[in-house]
């Protein structure tokens, strides 16, 4: 009865709705005002005035850096609420795990060690070729975090954890939101002002290192905060 | 108006996904559907913005020596990639919060939750 | 360029920092991660200090991020509706201060640092929704704040509060992708994501009804934020089941920021002077007062403390909802400067009240009887709280609802004008059950007689919140004035 009423109530919602997605400008048009008037700029002068070929990753990292820079923010929030909500305190912590129904099978375990020295390799070279092909810090750092799960679940925790150890990982964890704080000081201290990127003739170079330093903090804080997400997760089975 | 709500079809197409995510929210009895209904809510949105940025023929918005213009529109991908982190960190969130009220209550369905409190 | 605008990205950044490194900081040592929050929100107010000393000075300014000039890059701005950023600092210095002990003691001991790194985060994404001239950074910064938010209130593990943060949490999702949603079709419509650029460019698209979507997925999203009726449902538990000092800080700042949103929005739709907001403001005045109205009503009715402050706020968000709606200069400045002081004022009670739940662990006004005579102070500021929300002249909560009043007429609805003394009424009865079982009832627990006064470093916070309340009961006039520039501006295009 609720069901078929909340049904009924949201097929009704739909109409109006439907009639003014209708009046929106026309999809895929090129002279629509979306694709006229900010995002011109951005496909015009992107590549030359923000120093990467990607305009995807000029936008995210440069013309909209401090976006990105509340973005990883937001998987930092992620992070501290995880934990502050289901870390156990030390004393209830439980040791002993009890054995998996089923062991992970021989060629398993090999498969994933085998393979995975490349898949690092490959979410490093996505990390880096963020500005030149598609990819970048998020997209890198989630290769990173599925590897940590990967090795979790294959070798257990105890290997695993190996990866990020203790004392390091608030720092990796923070890494993201630091690297943009870092950088945007930075361009305080040399442009004038929060994340500018120097563009002149001969600091093109800094710009690039820059960009490529951005990518890298994302891509290992997010790499660091899924993995412990899943730990985190995973000791409340 | 029909021809124009046939034009804009993916608009139309992400409205109508919007709403079947809003129905699992409202209507399902169990956390984890509700949760999912929000899922498919977020990823009706996403794909209406990421739909803004659509350009007939356009290509992948990367300069270089083999690329040619028309592009799609940046912007928009760039805003759904912070949106895509943003419904991933909900996620996890909601997601924790789920196992907390199953370890506590031992079920995860709105009714039965209600009658405990 | 000059140095001084570099304070409106420490005001966002100083917090972050902060929180960011808090779990560095604090491992295993509760009270050198309480210090380093204070130090990190210091630094947070002598920013925020100094950008409303120069816009009571200068008048409103902005700062492009990383130097590109909007529409293309990030446009920060700051104006008279953004010494909000004054509140902020000071109620989340006062809360922190209080959580000194009360996190220490309440939570353990692994939690605390990620307690304190989701305050500032929370603060930090407050600040940041406030100053930012951009819809999308809006937004981002709107999700730091609720997700911390949501977080904090299950922080205390305590039995359903990870349903009532649950619940919070769907419902806020919803209003979220509601406002991304009326982004992106904003968006879409005019080609950009700056605020003052989209006013300007909203009536360029010749269909009118794309932008009424937008304000109406704006609306509803942000009205979910305030919790209005009938979308306050998840407001009551969520506020109070959460750890008192994020009480304080929920209600007295988190639900602002669905005021706030929609003062952003009315200044673009004003602005762009494309559609009739009549209609809408007819609604927010109604739904004002329903909210006024209902929340007072039900907060008679409950036996716990916090759960009738959280009703209370309820019923405070439905005067500056309809001093909003109203659209009249008085009832504008009324729910403004409202704004700010239903945030001493609920930051007072919720405090004092979460120090005498500190102290005797007991919450409702049954077993709390007789608490006036074993923690003196704390009851006296929780008193001078509850006369200020009545709006009892002196104290802070007269002058704001005064103009609130005054609008109504201003705006030829009486009607409004009586309603709202009505709620004031109503409020009146639960404060005065509230006071009566603290003073002269006898004590249902002979034990309460024992308990000591709270401990100095939530006594701090409560007394300075207290003087506060009485203070700018005072000195009203001068938010009053301050915000006058801001509002003439805003309502210009409707000729008044």
């Amino acid at each position: 009865m609720k069901r078929a009423l909340v049904a009924a109530l949201l097929i009704v919602a739909a109409i109006p709705l439907l009639s003014i997605v209708a009046e929106l400008p026309p999809h895929a048009a090129p002279d629509s005002p979306a694709y006229t008037h900010v995002s011109a700029h951005y496909l015009e002068h992107g590549a030359e005035e923000a120093g990467a070929e990607n305009i995807v990753t000029d936008v995210i990292l440069n013309y909209r850096g401090f976006d990105t820079n509340g973005e990883v923010t937001v998987i930092f929030t992620a992070l501290a609420a995880v934990l502050a909500i289901l870390l156990l305190p030390s004393e209830e912590r439980v040791e002993e795990r009890p054995a998996p129904a089923m062991p992970v099978s021989m060629v398993v375990r090999f498969v994933v060690r085998l393979l995975a020295p490349f898949i690092a390799l490959f979410a490093v070279y996505v990390i880096m070729n963020g500005h030149v092909t598609p990819g970048g810090g998020f997209q890198g750092g989630t290769i990173l975090g599925a590897l940590v799960i990967a090795l979790t679940i294959v070798l257990g925790e105890d290997e695993a954890h190996r990866l990020l150890p203790r004392p390091a990982r608030p720092w990796l964890q923070a890494a993201a939101p630091l690297t943009f704080v870092v950088i945007g000081i930075a361009g305080i201290a040399v442009v004038g002002s929060y994340l500018g990127f120097p563009a002149e003739e001969p600091w093109q170079w800094v710009r690039t290192a820059w960009l490529v330093i951005l990518e890298i903090g994302i891509g290992v804080g997010g790499g660091a905060i899924i993995g412990t997400l899943f730990w985190t997760m995973e000791a409340e089975r | 108006m029909i021809e124009a709500l046939w034009n804009n079809l993916d608009y139309a197409a992400s409205v109508v996904l919007f709403l079947i995510g809003l129905y699992a929210v409202i209507a399902k009895n169990n956390l984890v559907k509700k949760f999912m209904g929000l899922n498919i809510m977020e990823t009706a949105v996403f794909a209406f913005i990421v739909a803004l940025g659509v350009v007939e023929g356009g290509d992948a918005p990367i300069h270089g020596p083999d690329a040619h213009p028309p592009f799609t529109n940046p912007l928009p991908q760039a805003l759904i990639l912070t949106g895509i982190v943003v419904a991933v960190s909900t996620t996890a969130l909601a997601l924790s919060l789920i196992i907390r009220i199953h370890r506590q209550c031992g079920t995860i369905e709105a009714d039965e939750l209600r009658e405990m409190e | 360029m000059a140095y001084w605008p570099h304070w409106l990205v420490v005001v966002v950044v100083a917090p972050l920092v902060g929180a960011v490194l808090a779990p560095v900081v604090g491992r295993g040592r509760p009270k050198v991660v309480a210090l380093w929050a204070l130090a990190a929100m210091g630094v947070t107010s002598l920013a925020a200090l100094n950008l409303i000393v120069r816009v009571a000075e200068d008048g409103p300014f902005s700062y492009d991020m990383g130097g590109w000039e909007p529409p293309v890059g990030i446009e920060l701005r700051f104006d008279e509706f953004g010494a909000s950023v004054g509140i902020i600092c000071l109620l989340g210095m006062l809360a922190l201060l209080f959580s000194y002990r009360y996190a220490e003691h309440t939570l353990p001991t692994e939690r605390v640092p990620y307690y304190y790194s989701l305050m500032l985060l929370n603060l930090t994404g407050l600040i940041g929704f406030v100053v930012t001239g951009d819809l999308f950074n809006l937004f981002v910064f709107m999700e730091i704040l609720s997700l911390s938010g949501y977080a904090l209130v299950a922080v205390s593990g305590e039995r359903i509060a990870e349903m009532a943060a649950f619940k919070y949490l769907v419902m806020g999702a919803v209003s979220s992708l509601l406002v991304l949603f009326s982004i992106g079709v904003l968006y879409s419509v005019t080609g950009s994501l700056n605020m003052a650029d989209v006013a300007a460019r909203l009536g360029d698209w010749g269909a009118r009804s794309p932008a009424m979507l937008a304000l109406a997925g704006l609306s509803l999203g942000f009205m979910v934020k305030a919790a209005i009726f009938p979308v306050h449902i998840w407001l009551p538990d969520a506020h109070a089941i959460a750890p008192s000092p994020v009480s304080a800080i929920l209600s007295g700042l988190v639900v602002k920021v669905g005021v706030l949103g929609m003062l952003r929005v009315y200044q673009i739709f004003y602005a762009a002077e494309t559609l009739d907001l009549t209609g809408l403001n007819t609604l927010l005045v109604w739904l004002g007062a329903i909210s006024i109205v209902m929340g007072a009503f039900f907060a008679i009715f409950q036996e716990d403390v916090k759960m009738m402050l959280a009703y209370s706020t309820i019923s405070n968000v439905g005067y500056i909802m309809m001093g909003l709606g109203l659209a009249s200069s008085y009832g504008l400045i009324g729910a403004t400067v409202h704004v700010f002081n239903h945030a001493l004022i609920k930051a007072t009670l919720f405090l004092s009240a979460g120090a005498m739940i500190y102290r005797t662990g007991y919450r409702t006004l049954h077993d709390l009887r007789g608490v006036g005579k074993a923690m003196p102070i704390t009851t006296i500021a929780l008193s001078i709280g509850a006369i200020s929300i009545v709006g009892i002249p002196p104290t802070a909560g007269f002058l704001c609802k005064w103009y609130i009043a005054l609008g109504a007429f201003q705006a030829d609805q009486p009607f409004f004008g009586v309603a709202l003394v009505f709620g004031a009424l109503f409020i009146f009865v639960y404060y005065i059950r509230m006071v009566n079982a603290f003073y002269f009832q006898p004590a249902t627990h002979p034990e309460i007689a024992e308990v000591s006064e709270a401990p100095l470093s939530m006594l701090v916070p409560v007394i300075i919140l207290a003087t506060l309340c009485l203070v700018m009961g005072i000195l009203g006039r001068i938010p009053l004035s301050f915000i006058e520039p801001a509002v003439t501006r805003m309502l210009a295009p409707l000729g008044g």
